[in-house]
């Protein structure tokens, strides 16, 4: 049969990156530009700066990508693209950069929306097994997905208000680590024992996740124990945050496995590489005979491979979008 | 020698494919939320209307700035990677010089684009485009002070402008800036980027903070 390569774009938040991929498993090169450094110096993502950066950038990393690849864009045989979600002034110059590029060589154009790319990020290290569960967890999103077969997703639940990642960056920041502070929480949790009493996140029946209660917790216990001049131990507090965070992904994503009677477990995001909940997903889905998938530490991050992987699903199901393209802030995965 | 032009910066989108001195398609729409959906079917239905390919453009004109942020890079990007991809020459045209191709009866011409706050992105130009103030982002204020007294003066403008000169609304010559520019070197396709003429706010707030601290 013949080889299908997909040159995939992803731009939705502060990685510009360009993949080409051999049949949605075999990523024969990809370059990611990542604009981290400069908004740290904003302690976040400034959507107008990552925009900015991201026009700057797109012809030289696709020109990197090609070169790397030794092909030619008209040798492709299809553009993929994150539309969505994700900032939408980010978005819009890989949408309009792949539009661009599927008319002027009359390729297929085939939108691409940024959690299956995050799930498929693992199809480059191991083909997916069905049915599964995928838990996503990143600065943006924090969802539970099930799918019977490729290219087919149901999300079971998500956070009704803040991503995981983004409480985590937010609770670093409130105990003076720096942007990113996600990893720096991890570490210090390592480091500390979870001895101050924090609330279980929406401890319910649901598949639903909520961060803010947690978040404003660990705010105002921080800001209570400065008013009594209490010194806060980082350390601990960190472990407390995120021992209070991995129980409860864990216990709700367990539960789903054994209702969806799912042996095979997905974990895909930035939030991925979190420590902690890898090993406490280890040991969950030893004792219950789940197949865990991890991806390795380079697809936990935004990067146009794991769009390219997806890309060539999507593209064989014929699910390609015209020149009216359009990118999406927010978009429900279907 | 076939050019195409993109405007995306303003109240409308444009393109526009030239052949030989002539305009031989033009496409104006009325700008507005669906410009990322429909500018790249517009130029195509330009270049199909003009009888071409994509490949027989030679050269690619594209305003980048200043005006609206998000219109600009739809605008550039599309240009960029055209020109970048296909290996056509680029040259940047200025919405504010665009604005000033409008006939008007006077000395000079001051196109102004609104950016609120008393704050605008404007420039000074005569009738064959030379610069007499180079385009910047400026307070409203400071501009009618620094207007020569000595000369008969006309604004251009799609905003509604209370103010005490002529204000006139733009009818833009796309040959008139296209022959002015006719012999520019182009750029890099790397290196077409935006004038946005202002910094984010994000940037401006460092900068001050920054400032502080020395």
């Amino acid at each position: 049969m013949k080889d299908t390569y997909i040159l995939a774009i992803e731009s939705s938040c502060d990685e510009t990156s360009v993949s080409i991929v051999k049949n949605g498993r075999d990523e024969i090169a990809t370059v990611v530009l990542s604009q981290m450094d400069t908004h740290a110096n904003f302690g976040g993502v400034v959507p107008e700066v990552a925009s900015r950066m991201h026009i700057e950038n797109i012809t030289m990393v696709l020109e990197e990508c090609l070169n790397k690849a030794s092909i030619t864009t008209d040798e492709v045989d299809a553009i993929a693209v994150t539309y969505g979600p994700g900032l939408i002034g980010s978005l819009l110059i890989g949408v309009q950069a792949a539009k661009t590029l599927a008319y002027l060589y009359n390729k297929p154009l085939v939108p691409v929306h940024h959690i299956a790319g995050h799930i498929y990020a693992n199809n480059l290290v191991k083909p997916l097994e069905f049915p599964l569960i995928a838990l996503v967890v990143s600065g943006g999103h924090t969802d539970l997905i099930y799918m019977k077969e490729d290219y087919s997703f149901e999300r079971i639940g998500g956070t009704l208000d803040d991503a995981v990642g983004e409480a985590y960056d937010k609770v670093a920041r409130v105990v003076g680590l720096n942007y990113p502070g996600g990893p720096l929480v991890d570490k210090k949790a390592h480091e500390g024992k979870p001895t101050y009493h924090l609330p279980l996140p929406l401890n319910d029946d649901s598949y639903d996740f909520s961060f803010s209660g947690i978040k404003s917790a660990v705010i105002n216990l921080v800001h209570n124990e400065k008013q009594r001049g209490n010194e806060i131990n980082v350390e601990n507090l960190c472990a407390s945050f995120q021992n209070s965070v991995v129980e409860i992904l864990t216990k709700k994503t367990m539960r789903a496995l054994k209702e969806y009677n799912v042996k095979n477990l997905i974990v895909a995001g930035g939030v991925a590489a979190n420590k902690g909940l890898r090993e406490k997903l280890t040991e969950l889905c030893a004792s219950e005979n789940v197949n865990l998938i991890v991806p390795s530490m380079k697809y936990c991050t935004d990067n146009a491979a794991m769009i390219g992987a997806a890309g060539y699903y999507a593209y064989k199901l014929g699910r390609t979008a015209n020149l009216d393209l359009n990118a999406k802030a927010s978009d429900s995965l279907k | 020698m076939r050019k195409l032009f993109i405007d995306t910066a303003s109240h409308n989108r444009i393109a526009a494919i030239i052949d030989n001195e002539q305009i031989k398609s033009l496409k104006i729409e009325q700008n507005g939320t669906d410009l990322s959906i429909r500018m790249l079917p517009l130029i195509k239905e330009t270049i199909d209307e003009a009888s071409i390919l994509p490949n027989d453009v030679d050269e690619i004109y594209v305003v980048n700035g200043p005006g609206s942020f998000t219109g600009i890079r739809v605008g550039v990007t599309i240009a960029k990677v055209y020109a970048w991809t296909l290996n056509k020459k680029i040259i940047p045209l200025n919405e504010l010089e665009l604005m000033a191709t409008t006939k008007f009866d006077g000395d000079l011409i001051v196109p102004y684009i609104d950016a609120r706050r008393d704050y605008g992105y404007t420039a000074i130009y005569d009738k064959s485009l030379n610069i007499y103030m180079e385009p910047k982002h400026m307070s409203r204020t400071s501009l009618l002070e620094s207007l020569p007294k000595d000369k008969k003066i006309v604004f251009v403008s799609y905003d509604n402008l209370d103010i005490e000169y002529e204000v006139i609304k733009p009818e833009i010559d796309i040959m008139k800036i296209l022959n002015k520019h006719s012999n520019d070197i182009g750029l890099n396709p790397h290196e077409c980027n935006p004038e946005y003429l202002k910094l984010t706010e994000a940037e401006e707030n460092l900068k001050k903070e920054l400032n502080k601290n020395d």
